[in-house]
């Protein structure tokens, strides 16, 4: 017997149309842009607030180091507030049905409906907060030299970014985060000319959260485009305003709906 | 033939339930943009849906703006699947007369 796959091409199979709709849905990343910008700013606060407390201890200034330490707690408490509040909830959604207004909202997320994050995983995401509060404060009190504050920073965000894509069910672009942030990590572990100067020492942190994001969010970006482009291309192919040949077979009775 | 589920049967509404089991949930504007139905067909097909059990509606404000999601139930999906079981079905019949 002649299966629907087999007696139609791909261009026409139904099934193309889920499989697409799905990548579109996964790959909406104009509301990741936001979370995004917020995050770089944290880190960038982070890493400034890091390096000044290596500039206090090489001018022995006690109350650089201390604004430096305030700074730095104050931005990781609004990066947590950010996170679990209401209003940044609202604010995110707000941009985001401002961009894609005009093509509507589609989510996807593989699990049953309504279905939440496991504990651990939401555990994590709090702990991403204290791990590199951890890491700023090593940095701060010389327990650990500033240029492995991005491979101290990947070797928790790489484990957990990935783990956020399994689990919510990401379209490829969030595994080309983690991944690229990784990789960095490793180069500059290994020695590789991947580092700005001590001069820019802040840079060989912020590029990689700022350029990888930016990348990985740009690259989801314009394959929901062709996945949108793909979607539409289908649904009026793969399903034709005849049903093919049986149309005329089963005559439907709306169809002044239709034509109206 | 007989057996076709006429509510699906019809091409909207079946490119409407097929894109619907691709995801979660989606709106009123991305069906609209994505089917490229006018507002009032849409409309009457989602209703149509609706009575039949095939979709559920949610329906909101964002502000002072309506907003309408839709996600397709399980019975909507068993019929969709049923549908295009039955549709193959008639296709093998017809191929196999036709030679």
């Amino acid at each position: 017997m002649a299966t629907r796959k087999q007696s139609k091409s791909a261009k026409n199979d139904p099934q193309a149309i889920v499989r697409w709709t799905r990548r579109y849905a996964q790959n909406r990343t104009i509301s990741f842009l936001v979370q995004w910008v917020f995050i770089v700013l944290m880190v960038v606060v982070i890493g400034v607030a890091a390096s000044l407390t290596q500039l206090a201890q090489e001018r022995e200034s006690q109350a650089l180091f201390i604004v430096a330490v305030v700074l730095m707690f104050a931005s990781m408490l609004a990066l947590a507030w950010f996170s679990m509040s209401r209003w940044s909830g609202e604010l995110i959604f707000s941009i985001t049905n401002r961009l894609y207004g005009r093509e509507g909202y589609a989510s996807y997320s593989g699990g049953p409906k309504g279905e939440k994050l496991p504990v651990w995983l939401t555990t994590l995401g709090g702990g991403l907060v204290v791990y590199h509060l951890i890491g700023a404060l090593l940095i701060c009190f010389n327990y650990m030299a500033i240029q492995y504050l991005q491979p101290w920073s990947a070797l928790y965000m790489t484990p957990y970014l990935v783990a956020m894509a399994l689990y919510q069910r990401l379209g490829f672009w969030a595994w080309l985060w983690p991944l690229l942030y990784g990789v960095h990590a490793l180069l500059l572990m290994l020695g590789l000319p991947v580092r700005f100067g001590r001069e820019y020492e802040l840079l060989n942190i912020v590029v990689p959260v700022f350029g990888y994001g930016f990348i990985a969010i740009l690259v989801g970006h314009i394959y929901s485009r062709y996945a949108l482009y793909k979607l539409k291309t289908l649904t009026r192919d793969a399903i034709p305003d005849t049903n093919g040949n049986y149309e005329q077979d089963v005559p439907d009775a709306d169809e002044e709906v239709e034509n109206g | 033939m007989d057996d076709l589920d006429r509510t699906i049967h019809e091409p909207a509404r079946l490119r409407i339930l097929t894109v619907l089991s691709g995801v979660d949930e989606a709106d009123f504007n991305f069906l609209l943009n994505t089917l490229g139905l006018t507002k009032g067909n849409l409309s009457s097909h989602m209703d149509r849906l609706e009575k039949a059990g095939f979709v559920n509606v949610v329906k909101s404000f964002n502000g002072r703006i309506p907003h309408t999601d839709f996600s397709i139930t399980e019975e909507g999906t068993r019929a969709l699947k049923k549908y295009w079981e039955e549709l193959d079905a008639i296709r093998a019949m017809k191929d196999m007369s036709d030679s």
